[in-house]
């Protein structure tokens, strides 16, 4: 239906299939799928920091729900008209920081809308559309719906979740609108997520692994409507029972080569084309990277850490119970991982991760880099060799190697290189890829490229 | 799910408890006891009903005072004839959306927790069975019924729940300063989170370590001395603290955690020296106050 690099997967479409919801450079955007046309729906002023992100359109096609990233740094739920008018809000909570609209229901007067609160909880709400305060129908601790929507006749909501509190797969659950009843519907293992109703609410559709499901609420049965599609991200069911998903397309990888040039060699034998991120150990034997797994975390996809040998085969996954992922690097001993992220608490900060136990604990600040071996120290943003103290240029150097022709150091930050020369001459950026670590031996680097994007698809549900 | 399930339950429809602000209008009870306003009358009647105790002196209510937020005074909990029992009694109000109950976890419903404290010894020590008897009950109803009951005593409306559905003058400056040491330096949200303000985990705080606690049922070393997270909701309304009644005031409370509790071989990884100054304390302490809501219940 859609495919180039102005797509994204935040919308959905209208039910009488004439637009498409979507997020244009920040602006919530429509898109005419029968002529490709635009409309901007919101107009940000120039250098605004507010954007627009989940969208979903009401049932007669005339207004759109969507959350809005506002001035003071967290999202409100807003309404509009399509044909245009000034945008409304309708809930504006800075503890409930962030806000997805999924559905309306058939007359109009509610949103199905997730809330994520600042204290790390989600919940599943009904936000009347004239305003005023939610109803919230059940709070989930940790973890939240990647997709929900409400049944036609608006009596039942289904949302996926964890299967139980110790997994990592998720299930599809069937909740009562007005609270007095909760099912799970799907007890087969697996990966079960992103339901949305058929427009004769008598069925749900589902994402599976890399397919797509169908289930009837009145035979309980579930039976395949498509496989193999790849990462799927739903976007919703026309009136005429049209599905329309959006794919992930293309991959970014972790490649190795030697720093002034030569064959590029990508690092991964078992998770081609998820890679990123990489790190040395401080001894050369391994590299970690993040890897991406799973699905769409509120627009993200999530990431496990990876070990792969530097010399041999071995590779292997490192998932730490964390919630977000960024810049891993080691510890100077070599022992442990770092990485920022949050874990399943909502907690911001550096962890330390066991490569052998995936067990992450929260560390206050982290460690000065060194090197006994080396004989050199980064301490803050210097380096110390010897008596001998260097400034690195660098805004936090994780890493470090002797320059093989010596009489230099190579420091990076996980995202550039620079060659600190002993005789305390002016420090040289060196030319690497971005996001680039060094071995320790000094002449190899290793470093991300790729890109991806996303395309929509639509399907007739049987 | 068959079917017949799913058809049950498209057409499914029980009673609903009225649910104060800041709790989730959707209360989990077992498939076999829905909520019915006949189950919930009897339970209350029951709750306050003396002959379920041997020697028909104490009722439910009398050590889970609906005046005291459904908790008593005493450090640990006295039964018949006045024995004592090893462990304070708990708050009881939004234990509907628990999944465990007891202190360690042992009851996997309420159901099954409402013939707990009848059939101790040490408490009101009359087999679930002769006291349903006694009230003309099986125990099945005896047990459905007070489980009802206990399902509808839901405490919310509190000055911290306005605050969070956006009342940004529902909580004074000192309790405000309070929520962000509870989420940040404090690290209190670590297990007292959500609506109900705990994780409904088991942790080693260092208090009363020779209880053996969660181990005993859950057969592992690291649950010795851990106890259920108790929900903070109506938390100042109810002295003492913990599950053995050892601490007098929140301020107590406050001082044991910044202390990175008691040290112990099993002590919760969580626990750390906290380093809060005395204004810190106090606006802890603030918030925490800022918790006690209004308490609806039978309805």
């Amino acid at each position: 239906m859609w495919t180039g690099p102005s797509v994204t997967l935040l919308g959905g479409p209208s039910k009488d299939g004439k637009w498409l919801s979507y997020v244009e450079r920040g602006d919530l955007a429509l898109r005419e799928l029968a002529t490709g046309r635009t409309v901007l729906v919101t107009k940000r002023p120039g250098g605004s920091k507010e954007f627009a992100y989940f969208s979903t359109i009401s049932p007669d096609s005339r207004r759109i729900a969507y959350a809005w990233f506002n001035e003071l740094g967290f999202y409100e739920l807003r309404i509009a008209d399509l044909d245009g008018g000034e945008p409304r809000t309708l809930y504006r909570n800075e503890e409930a920081g962030f806000v997805q609209p999924c559905a309306w229901s058939a007359d109009g007067t509610q949103i199905l809308t997730l809330l994520f609160r600042k204290d790390n909880i989600s919940q599943i709400v009904m936000q009347p559309a004239a305003g005023g305060l939610p109803k919230v129908l059940k709070s989930l601790n940790w973890v939240y719906p990647k997709k929900m929507d409400l049944s036609p006749d608006g009596r039942w909501i289904v949302y996926d979740s964890f299967a139980s509190e110790n997994s990592g797969e998720r299930t599809i659950y069937l909740l009562a609108v007005d609270g007095t009843t909760e099912r799970r519907l799907i007890s087969a293992p697996g990966d079960h997520l992103f339901p949305v109703w058929t427009p004769d609410g008598k069925s749900v559709v589902y994402a599976s692994g890399t397919d797509v499901r169908i289930l009837s609420m009145a035979g309980g049965k579930s039976q395949s409507v498509a496989e193999n599609l790849g990462r799927v991200v739903p976007l919703g069911i026309t009136r005429d029972g049209t599905y329309y998903y959006g794919l992930r397309t293309g991959g970014t990888d972790v490649f190795a080569s030697e720093i002034d040039g030569g064959a590029q060699r990508p690092v991964s034998i078992r998770f081609p084309g998820r890679n990123s991120q990489p790190a040395w150990s401080p001894d050369g034997q391994w590299l970690a990277f993040l890897s991406r797994r799973g699905t769409e975390t509120f627009g993200e996809e999530t990431r496990v850490l990876v070990l792969r040998a530097a010399k041999g085969d071995e590779e292997r996954e490192v998932a730490p119970k964390l919630a977000r992922m960024e810049a891993p690097h080691w510890t100077p001993d070599g022992k442990s991982l770092l990485v920022r992220g949050t874990d399943r608490l909502g907690r911001d900060g550096l962890y330390r991760v066991d490569p052998e136990t995936a067990a992450a604990s929260r560390m206050a600040e982290s460690p000065d880099a060194c090197s006994s071996a080396a004989k050199a120290v980064i301490c803050g943003t210097e380096l110390r060799v010897g008596t001998e103290r260097y400034q690195t240029t660098l805004e936090k150097p994780i890493e470090f190697a002797w320059a093989p022709q010596g009489g230099a150091i190579l420091a990076g930050d996980g995202t550039r290189l620079v060659r600190i020369p002993l005789d305390h001459s002016a420090v040289q950026k060196i030319d690497t890829p971005p996001g680039v670590s060094i071995h320790p031996n000094g002449r190899t680097i290793a470093f991300t490229s790729g890109s991806t994007s996303s395309e929509v698809w639509s399907l007739k549900i049987p | 799910m068959t079917r017949a399930a799913v058809c049950a339950l498209l057409v499914a429809a029980s009673t609903r408890a009225q649910v104060p602000l800041g709790l989730d209008a959707y209360i989990p009870a077992p498939e076999n006891n829905p909520l019915s306003s006949e189950k919930i009358a009897l339970g209350r009647k029951l709750f306050f009903d003396k002959r379920l105790s041997r020697d028909g002196s104490i009722a439910c209510a009398t050590c889970h005072d609906p005046k005291l937020a459904f908790s008593d005074a005493r450090p640990v909990a006295v039964g018949i004839a006045g024995r004592k029992g090893t462990r304070r009694s708990p708050r009881i109000a939004n234990r509907a959306y628990g999944n465990s109950f007891f202190w360690d976890g042992r009851a996997a419903t309420l159901e099954e927790q409402a013939g707990g404290p009848i059939a101790n010894s040490l408490e009101m020590d009359l087999p679930v069975a002769d006291a349903a008897s006694r009230v003309g009950l099986t125990e099945q109803q005896l047990r459905q019924a007070l489980a009802s009951y206990v399902r509808t005593i839901l405490s919310g409306d509190s000055p911290y729940d306005k605050f969070i559905v956006g009342d940004r003058s529902a909580l004074n400056a000192p309790a405000q300063e309070g929520l962000k040491i509870f989420r940040g330096k404090g690290g209190c949200i670590a297990c007292h989170l959500g609506p109900n303000l705990t994780d409904e985990r088991f942790h080693n705080t260092g208090v009363g370590v020779g209880d053996e606690g969660r181990a005993k049922w859950s057969g592992r070393r690291e649950d010795t001395a851990a106890f259920k997270t108790p929900s903070l909701r109506d938390v100042a309304a109810a002295p003492p603290y913990m599950h053995d009644g050892s601490l007098a005031t929140l301020e107590d409370v406050v001082d044991h955690y910044n202390r990175g509790g008691r040290a112990n071989p099993h002590l919760d990884p969580e626990l750390h020296e906290l380093r809060l100054s005395d204004g810190e304390k106090k606006a802890l302490v603030a918030f925490l106050q800022s918790l006690t809501g209004t308490i609806h219940e039978g309805r």
